[in-house]
């Protein structure tokens, strides 16, 4: 019987994932990337691991967000070097305005999930921006000032969020589906994995390739795991094979 | 009930009640149900949401990053925005006999009275004539507590006919401002109500 | 103890010395850990906030009046943040960053009454609170969960065993609140400042909320039995639970330290209030400050800026009058003779708004808004 009707909370899953599409990738038209030609600057990623508390609230864990955060700029640096391109993590020390460069990366958080809201995803979109072979987005060429001083010309931002279901969490969510199953609809989720990863050109300023992805798999705390991450944040990355003058958005 | 609420989520995703639309470069009349009239020469984007009953929203790429906000015919005794609560969090109301120069501050007092901003400061105030009124044009910058961004507005606004006209443009100061300045005054120049 | 924490008036003897202080704190546990990594980040943001007030004279009047209440060896800890925020708060976060709201700064009537605010933050700190807050909001929200679901698949009303179990919760962070008075009320009992100025934040917060209600026609909450769902203890019980602890503690209150401490930044915070709009608590708090000055011209100006805003008909012509007192008591800054001016042409006195607004342009011909108040005055004739 529990069987059954979890097979069955299953098929309304599957579904309305069909429906509603939780990846999307953005190139700028006539962009490319020729292999072994990028310098890239990391800015500082955002991540966040921890675990979601039967009741949801986010409990932060500093093992694993540390372990994470180490692995996923190892895998960075492998992927990226096996494309031929080097990765500098930004020094946040270093010379200049400490402060700006804050202000690009909230400035970039907010242009982010503009495109989130307004370009990728239904629900709330903009006519102009629904357009196919349509991706124009840009901070403005004077953001080379703050990234562009030791000469990379690429500026690489990452975020990602995971909160995997505690023990008590997922039972709740056994308990949920069962509930459902008996027509009270009781809605859990059990664990959160989102982010994106942005690639702005230094010289211009321009957002020339945004992934975004509100369901990804992989267990960052591991290396196996957060090189899956980094393979699905970096999904699309332009270079490996030149996607040619198209570019918008895909998937 | 699994097939129901899978056909909900088609229904929502397919066929929005109220979605944004577009505003081509062409003349537009009745912004924000009022007289408002602009000729844009380039494409625009109208929110379906309204923040108040007499404003209608227009951006490039999303209000995080450039909004311009129409408030058309606002009466006495009425509010620029909705309040979330009448009694105990008023905000300021259009006077009857406000002066031009009680226009920038209305603004002003309306942002703060929500507490929604920080370092807010009215900087350049210029009378000028929109659509052959005697209006003024005033520039700003704000900080917003939940963003932590420094945003930076120009807007013009009248007193006609005893109601408050006012068009604002607002975007983070760091790139957006500056960019999309040209295109708010290039709507400006062509604004009657 | 159990007496004082019962509120009654018993002078139970109170150590006279505190005890000594450990600056070195490492997190342990896991969940500490977790909550140390993730305020650190935040305190990173805060570092670069465009909220954050740089003004190093304030800056360090904020930290003395923070050394003198908790000790050199305790303050060494707390790293300050001042925040450009209008309302009355202040906040520490478990890795020694301690937030204050230019609101507070600005409500707080002496060094003491700063302190006794400070001073209760930092307990918090030095209590460990926020991993004791943190564990128990963890387990009542997860019981809340459990109960929500079950309760919705076996269609029995969840709502009261809901409001019980967040009740647990939050009495249990107001217990927290209460350790987090009396720790502060020793502090002060060390310190130089008197210990009373604790309970007369409290009672100085619920008059102003009283002005604010009142102009505004609702009823005031009466400050007592706080809300279900509040998660300090009503400012009234507040007030007499700190009266009643402080006994009699002699000190210097240092009201004029603070008004020296604040001179530079107190009509632009005051400003800021105005613009509120709340006309009834900003007209107590201006009230408050001219109560320990005097009426200056800064305090003139506020007053009537606070008139005019509000702009009824006999709001305009007590403002015109404020703004003259603030003149003729100088120094008043040129906005005033904007003020009196503008006051002046909505009452219909076209001729005198216009003689102000001229003194204004003569004053400050670079003002930002003076080809705009030019426009109202007409050119001078021959």
């Amino acid at each position: 019987m529990l069987r059954k009707l979890v097979a069955v909370a299953g098929v309304s899953l599957a579904l309305a994932s069909a429906v509603f599409a939780q990846e999307k990738t953005g190139t700028r038209p006539g962009f490319s990337l020729e292999a072994g030609s990028a310098i890239i600057v990391l800015v500082r990623p955002e991540i966040s691991v921890g675990e979601q508390s039967t009741g949801g609230l986010f409990e932060p864990n500093a093992d694993w967000t540390a372990q994470a955060r180490e692995q996923i700029a190892a895998a960075l640096q492998a992927r990226q070097g096996a494309l031929g391109n080097t990765v500098q993590p930004h020094d946040e020390g270093a010379g200049g305005d400490a402060g700006v460069a804050v202000q690009y990366a909230r400035l970039f958080g907010s242009l982010a999930q503009s495109v989130m809201e307004y370009q990728f995803f239904p629900g709330n979109r903009l006519s102009t921006k629904k357009r196919r072979n349509s991706f124009d987005w840009s901070l403005g060429a004077d953001i080379k000032k703050t990234f562009g001083n030791t000469g990379a010309n690429y500026a690489l931002f990452v975020y990602t969020h995971d909160e995997y279901g505690s023990a008590g969490r997922k039972m709740l969510q056994a308990a949920g589906l069962i509930a459902s199953a008996f027509g009270v609809p009781v809605g859990v989720t059990s664990g959160v994995h989102h982010g994106y990863a942005g690639l702005v050109d230094l010289a211009t300023g321009d957002l020339v390739w945004l992934n975004a992805d509100l369901a990804m798999g992989g267990d960052v705390r591991t290396p196996e795991g957060a090189s899956r991450r980094v393979q699905q944040l970096l999904e699309g990355f332009p270079g490996r094979s030149a996607p040619g003058a198209a570019g918008g958005v895909g998937r | 009930m699994k097939f129901r609420s899978a056909l909900l989520l088609f229904a929502v995703t397919a066929a929005p009640a109220l979605a944004n639309s577009l505003i081509p470069a062409q003349p537009v009349a009745g912004i924000a149900r009022s007289s408002f009239a602009a000729r844009p020469e380039g494409e625009w984007n109208r929110l379906s949401m309204r923040p108040g009953k007499r404003v209608e929203t227009w951006t490039l790429d999303g209000p995080l990053l450039n909004s311009v906000r129409f408030f058309g015919g606002v009466l006495p005794g009425e509010p620029l925005l909705r309040e979330a609560d009448k009694k105990r969090a008023p905000l300021p109301k259009v006077q009857a006999d406000m002066l031009i120069t009680d226009v920038p501050a209305l603004l002003e007092n309306t942002y703060r009275a929500q507490q929604s901003v920080s370092r807010m400061e009215i900087e350049a105030q210029e009378p000028v004539r929109i659509g052959g009124a005697a209006a003024v044009r005033f520039a700003y910058r704000f900080v917003r507590h939940e963003t932590d961004v420094e945003r930076r507005g120009e807007a013009v606004g009248a007193i006609k006919g005893g109601k408050l006209y006012l068009v604002t443009f607002e975007a983070p100061a760091l790139h957006f401002f500056e960019k999309d300045l040209p295109k708010f005054r290039q709507l400006v120049a062509t604004l009657t109500f | 103890m159990a007496a004082m924490l019962a509120g009654k008036a018993v002078a139970a003897p109170l150590p006279s010395a505190l005890p000594p202080y450990s600056a070195a704190y490492e997190p342990r546990t896991v969940d500490e850990r977790g909550l140390w990594m993730q305020v650190d980040e935040a305190e990173k943001q805060l570092r670069a906030s465009n909220l954050l007030i740089a003004d190093p004279t304030l800056g360090a009047h904020v930290r003395r009046v923070l050394c003198r209440t908790v000790g050199e060896d305790r303050c060494g800890s707390v790293r300050l943040y001042l925040l450009e925020l209008p309302g009355f708060n202040a906040a520490m976060m478990p890795n020694g960053a301690m937030l204050v709201h230019s609101g507070l700064l600005l409500r707080t009537r002496s060094e003491a009454e700063l302190g006794a605010v400070l001073g209760h933050e930092f307990a918090h700190f030095e209590l460990r609170h926020s991993l004791a807050g943190f564990a128990r909001a963890r387990s009542a929200t997860d019981a809340i969960a459990w109960i929500s679901v079950l309760g919705a698949a076996s269609g029995a009303n969840v709502g009261a065993s809901v409001q019980l179990l967040a009740g647990a919760f939050f009495t249990f962070s107001r217990a927290l609140e209460k350790q987090a008075d009396l720790l502060g009320l020793q502090y002060l009992r060390a310190s130089p400042y008197p210990a009373g100025a604790a309970s007369e934040v409290w009672a100085h917060l619920l008059q102003e909320q009283a002005a604010t209600a009142l102009e505004r026609k609702y009823k005031p909450n009466r400050g007592r039995a706080a809300g279900f769902f509040d998660s300090h203890p009503a400012p009234a019980d507040r007030a007499d639970y700190l009266r009643a602890a402080a006994g009699d503690d002699p000190g210097d209150a240092a009201v004029a330290g603070h008004r020296d401490g604040m001179a530079m930044v107190r009509l632009p915070l005051l400003m800021a209030q105005v613009k509120t709009g709340d006309f009834g608590g900003t007209a107590y708090l201006i009230d408050a400050l001219a109560a320990q000055s005097g009426w200056t011209a800064e305090l003139l100006f506020a007053r009537a800026e606070l008139y005019r805003q509000r702009g009824n008909p006999r709001d305009l012509a007590t403002a015109a009058q404020l703004y003259a007192d603030a003149i003729r008591a100088g120094p008043a800054p040129p906005e005033a003779h904007r003020g009196l001016g503008l006051a002046l042409l909505r009452s219909g006195d076209a001729a005198g708004g216009r003689v102000a607004l001229a003194e204004y342009l003569r004053l400050k011909p670079d003002a930002g808004d003076a080809r705009l108040i030019a426009s109202l005055v007409p050119e001078d004739k021959p």
